[in-house]
This record gives structure tokens, C-alpha cells and sequence, in this order.
């Protein structure tokens, strides 16, 4: 976790610094969380893949898809279609989590540049 | 509703409080360490436990709080499967073809079942209690449910976010308190070697 350590030095710590402080800390989170989520949102990717794949090759009409806790007996077609909406659905929330990281480490890199502008040494913002 | 959304206001007043939140105290935001410490009319070490003990407070909120949290995060994909079993069965309804499906018994072992044409559903509503449903009411009931917990969570993630900030806060009083301390005793040294000398 990263920490905000004093230094010797006697700088001032403003209200607005401390906003910074508290902001970092917030996206910091954020950016764990969401590290956590994409990891999830590509191995669904992954298996929506594999059972894509897997359709193809079987040669049942009826297929067991899994909707809630049971196993219903669909036909191939449907089953097909609704594991391409599956991908659709998760591919951009996939997209749109990548693009919030990117913000995020965006936002961090500005906080990281006035803060240790401000502290220099007084200040750890790095992971440990 | 005191909310603490962080806009700048370092011009109004000079100690910015942050108001507590939902049983949350705010901590308070130190301008200068020597004013705060006069303040709060304690030395050095009792402001130093005061501190830390406020930091022990939050954390143990914290805990209770991710757990909510965690809590919720599991409902939601199950109301959302449920959501969907009711929606397949509404959609079979119009062809007048039963619906198969193997479910499980046990671990490791499923049952097959076939399921006619009807208009409602049962939903289990906790506390051994059971009740049936038509189609549109188990689904307005499931996406109620389901619109509720959402926010809910929204609520919970706003309120870690808030006591987040106070533990920041905090820490960075401890170290800013903490520095103040050290800087003192070295002023304190150099005048009383001053005067030996």
C-alpha cells in the first residue's frame, strides 16, 4: 500500500495538499480493484471462447447451457447466438475497464508529479 | 444530509472539518500543528495516542464495511440469475414447448426435469418462506430487488471512500505531528547548547 511518510522536512501540508493526498489514495484503490476486475472480465472472455470452440466441434443438436443454477436443454443455434452476445456484453465491459485504468494512471502520474513536487522526499507515493 | 464532497474551501475557515458520515467521524484537517496541539490542550504523546486510536476506530470500521460490501457483490449475480431464469421461461412460454433442464440433486449429481407451460414462478424469499409469482410480478419483484441492492453498494463504496479519506487524513496528522515533535526537540537542543556555550 502506499504510504505518506514525513520527512525532516517542516513543509507546510495545505488543505489542497491533503485533498491530493486523499485523491491519490482513492484512484490507488480504484486502480487495484479494477486490475482485479479485468483480470475476471478476461478469463470469462477466455471461457466464452473455449465454449464457442467446444460448440463447434460437438456434434449434439442439444446443448446443456447453464442459465442461473440449471443446466436447460437448448438447441445449438440459440446456444451459439447467445454465447456471441455473451463475448459482445463482456468484450466491452473489458473495453471500458481498460479504458478507466488508463485514466486512472493517467490521474496518478499529474498527483505523483505536484506532490513530490511540493514534498520531494517527504512524501512515498511508489508501491512497496 | 451532511455529504463531504471534497471541494476547496481552504478560504472559509482555516480548520476545515470534514462532518461525520453515517456514524463515521470526520477527522479533522490540521492546518498547524502548534495551534491544533494548543487546541486540543494535549502534549505531544497523549495527541500521538489520541491519533492512533482514531486510526484503530476506522480500520475496524473498515473491516465491517468491506464485508458489507462483499456481501452484496455476491447477491447481485445471483438476483441477476434468477432474473434471467424467469426470463427464459417467459420466453418459452409463447411456444408451447417444455423446457429441459438437468439440475443438481447433490454434488456431482444432476436430475433431469421437464418443465410445462405455466404462468408463474416460486421464489424463495428467505426465512423458509415461499411464494408464488406470475412472470411479470417475479420479475418486477426480482428487479427491485436487484435495483436495490445496486444502490445499496453505491452507498456502502461512497462510504469507504469517505473513510478512506479520514484514515488518510489521520496518518498524515500522525507523521505531520510526529515531525513537529522532533523538529521542537531539536530546536530545544540547539538553544540549550547555545546558552551552555
Amino acid at each position: 500500500m502506499q504510504q505518506e511518510q514525513g520527512g525532516k522536512s517542516d513543509t507546510q501540508v495545505t488543505w489542497e495538499d491533503q485533498q491530493n493526498i486523499n485523491k491519490f489514495g482513492r484512484l490507488n484503490n480504484r486502480f487495484h480493484e479494477l486490475e482485479d476486475e479485468i483480470k475476471i472480465a478476461k478469463e470469462t472472455n477466455e471461457n466464452l471462447e473455449d465454449a464457442g470452440n467446444e460448440l463447434i466441434l460437438t456434434d449434439e443438436d442439444i446443448v446443456r447451457f447453464q442459465i442461473g443454477e440449471v443446466f436447460a436443454h437448448v438447441p445449438k443455434e440459440e446456444v451459439e447466438t447467445r454465447i456471441e452476445e455473451m463475448k459482445e456484453v463482456t468484450s466491452k465491459k473489458l473495453e471500458k475497464l481498460e479504458e478507466e485504468k488508463e485514466s486512472i494512471v493517467a490521474q496518478m502520474a499529474e498527483l505523483k508529479k505536484i506532490l513530490y513536487g511540493k514534498f520531494k522526499d517527504s512524501i512515498n507515493l511508489e508501491e512497496d | 444530509m451532511a455529504s463531504t464532497s471534497i471541494e476547496t474551501t481552504s478560504s472559509f475557515s482555516s480548520q476545515t472539518t470534514a462532518t461525520e458520515r453515517r456514524g463515521i467521524p470526520g477527522a479533522q484537517f490540521v492546518e498547524d500543528v502548534q495551534t491544533y496541539l494548543s487546541q486540543l490542550g494535549l502534549d505531544v504523546n497523549s495527541a500521538l495516542a489520541f491519533l492512533q486510536e482514531r486510526l484503530q476506530q476506522y480500520k475496524l470500521v473498515e473491516m465491517k464495511l468491506l464485508a458489507q460490501q462483499r456481501d452484496l457483490q455476491a447477491k447481485i449475480p445471483d438476483i441477476e440469475k434468477c432474473l434471467d431464469v424467469v426470463a427464459t421461461l417467459q420466453a418459452k412460454k409463447g411456444t408451447g414447448e417444455d423446457l429441459v433442464a438437468d439440475f443438481e440433486v447433490s454434488e456431482g449429481i444432476y436430475s433431469r426435469a421437464r418443465i410445462q407451460d405455466t404462468d408463474s414462478v416460486c421464489l424463495w424469499l428467505g426465512a423458509n418462506v415461499m411464494l408464488e409469482y406470475s412472470y411479470e410480478e417475479a420479475t418486477s419483484l426480482l428487479q427491485k430487488n436487484l435495483d436495490n441492492a445496486k444502490a445499496s453498494l453505491e452507498v456502502l463504496i461512497a462510504d469507504l471512500q469517505f473513510l478512506r479519506d479520514q484514515v488518510t487524513i489521520t496518518q498524515v496528522t500522525i507523521a505531520r505531528v510526529y515531525n513537529w515533535d522532533v523538529h521542537q526537540r531539536r530546536v530545544r537542543q540547539a538553544t540549550t547548547v547555545a546558552k551552555d556555550s
